[in-house]
């Protein structure tokens, strides 16, 4: 690959680094660029340890900026886990969806270790998130490790059982930063904004929500039957109208 | 100058409600536009004659009077691309352009710079890529080093790959990432003196996170204050803006030492002035 790309730009050369840095799977999670595109990534992740997710193996897409470090990298989960959409840029203050965040001296791992650490927070009807139920999560879990990426293969075995260089006090800082900006967030609605009941904000959500997922199909129903009821209604009135009409005569 | 699609807010946006994403969509147009137009200037400018700015002002007498004040002290200006960066860009720019024929200030940078990722490291920054940063930045001072108090041929030749670099924007990004590192690091180094200029709650760690690291967040005195200090270079900044008087008003950065990099602030820009 390396013949590609200039390799003496600092973006390229950054990415090369990246990959050998992270070319060795381990038991959370591994990436790797895609074999005609340094700009690709495909990588994949073990559900956070007693979560919902924990017997999950999640595959996505990093999609890297052509600007990047100095914008970051989006990320696109592909096995379907109930927290997050799939076939979406995802919403972390750390991915593309918060650019003003992001610092270049963050890297891909920092992006995958945000993600992980990230899956078991609320959902909050941010976008591109999912407030699937636990036993739904959990049903996906068991599902997600016979995934198969039409460019990997079978996901589940992509990891490897080596333990992961464990996170050292600068990365716990900055996946600690990231729980943090979420929290703060959360916080801080009810004081702006007395007005919103928190049954509302629910109901909304789950309404959003559901356009995604399988309800979808009820929702149509619904329009369907009401869109029969008005013509229904309709003719009803036409006939009324003309035995009145006819009465007349 | 956030150019991606969607603002912070759109993430908190549960309550979906329309008028919030006809803001943003119109908010998001116009950072486009902005965006635009900012890069149809370079990132660092050619030298042009400071007459330029006159042009510029033909009918804005306040703007005028200060212009030609600025006349009397500067002979020329380099425009700088108005991203955010300006402030790191200008600066460095500039100050390696001096660094060229004062071989003394150069080895005293040069050790300055050497040993600024260690202290970066011990602070907490992530080794991987401070280490990615600091190459490229070291790098280029390198090539400014083996030129430095050379002939005027060999000068002019540095000089046209110096400002080849600084608008290949792999290259000066890198070298703007890595000036915001160290700014930050002094800022987190010297946190209780620094503590004071920040308005409002934030603690240092926080205000670097949030202003001083990202890209494009614009510089304030407090970053001035700061990478002047970290580097110990003497940086007077002429301000013009609407304020009273036909003087464009000098600052210099840290007080008292003798100014080696010469700025033009227009409110939220910076560029280069040449004596």
């Amino acid at each position: 690959m390396a013949e590609k790309y200039n390799t003496k730009c600092p973006g390229v050369k950054r990415l090369m680094r990246e990959a050998i840095e992270l070319a060795e799977a381990t038991e959370e999670y591994c990436a790797r660029p895609l074999e005609d595109n340094l700009f690709e990534w495909h990588f994949t992740v073990r559900g956070p340890r007693g979560t919902d997710f924990e017997d999950g193996i999640y595959h996505g897409r990093i999609l890297l900026p052509k600007e990047y470090p100095m914008h970051p990298p989006h990320i696109i989960l592909l096995t379907p886990n109930g927290r997050f959409e799939v076939n979406k840029k995802i919403c972390l203050s750390i991915s593309g969806h918060h650019p003003e965040t992001w610092q270049p001296s963050w890297s891909i791992r920092t992006a995958l270790l945000a993600l992980i650490a990230f899956m078991p927070t609320p959902a909050e009807g941010t976008i591109g998130s999912l407030d699937y139920s636990p036993a739904e999560r959990k049903i996906l879990a068991k599902k997600s490790s016979n995934w198969v990426c039409p460019q990997c293969g079978q996901t589940a075995e992509l990891l490897s059982s080596t333990a992961a260089k464990p996170l050292t006090e600068e990365e716990q800082t900055v996946l600690n930063q990231i729980a943090f900006k979420g929290e703060e967030e959360q916080a801080q609605k009810p004081l702006g904004e007395p007005i919103f009941e928190p049954q509302n904000i629910q109901y909304t959500q789950q309404v959003l929500e559901s356009s995604d997922s399988a309800t979808s199909f009820l929702d149509q129903l619904t329009e369907i039957l009401v869109a029969l009821l008005i013509g229904a209604i309709g003719i009803f009135i036409y006939r009324r109208w003309n035995a009145l009409a006819d009465s007349e005569l | 100058m956030a150019d991606d699609a969607s603002s912070s807010s759109a993430c908190a946006g549960n309550s979906v409600d329309n008028s919030i994403n006809q803001d943003e969509l119109i908010m998001k147009q116009q950072r486009e536009i902005e965006k635009e137009i900012s890069e149809t200037i370079p990132l660092v400018g050619d030298l042009e004659a400071l007459s330029t700015l006159e042009k510029e002002y033909n009918e804005d007498p306040i703007y005028l009077l200060k212009v030609k004040d600025l006349s009397a002290k500067y002979k020329n200006i380099r425009r700088t691309r108005p991203d955010g960066n300006c402030f790191f860009r200008a600066f460095s720019y500039a100050y390696l352009e001096h660094l060229l024929t004062d071989k003394n200030e150069y080895d005293k940078f040069y050790e300055i710079a050497k040993n600024s990722k260690e202290i970066l490291v011990a602070l907490g920054f992530p080794q991987f890529t401070v280490e990615d940063f600091y190459e490229t930045f070291m790098e280029v001072i390198q090539r400014v080093g083996e030129q430095a108090g050379g002939s005027l041929e060999e000068l002019g030749s540095i000089r046209e790959e110096l400002h080849d670099k600084f608008n290949k924007q792999g290259y000066s990004d890198y070298i703007v990432v890595y000036l915001r590192l160290i700014t930050s690091g002094q800022l987190q180094t010297q946190h209780d003196f620094y503590q004071n200029f920040i308005e409002g709650s934030r603690t240092v760690t926080e205000f670097c996170r949030q202003e001083v690291e990202p890209m494009y967040k614009e510089s304030d005195h407090i970053h001035i204050i700061a990478l002047s200090n970290a580097l110990n270079v003497g940086v007077r900044v002429r301000y013009m803006d609407r304020g009273e008087g036909s003087q464009v008003i000098a600052h210099d950065f840290p007080e008292g030492a003798k100014p080696l990099v010469h700025l033009l602030y227009r409110p939220g820009h910076y560029d280069i002035l040449y004596a």
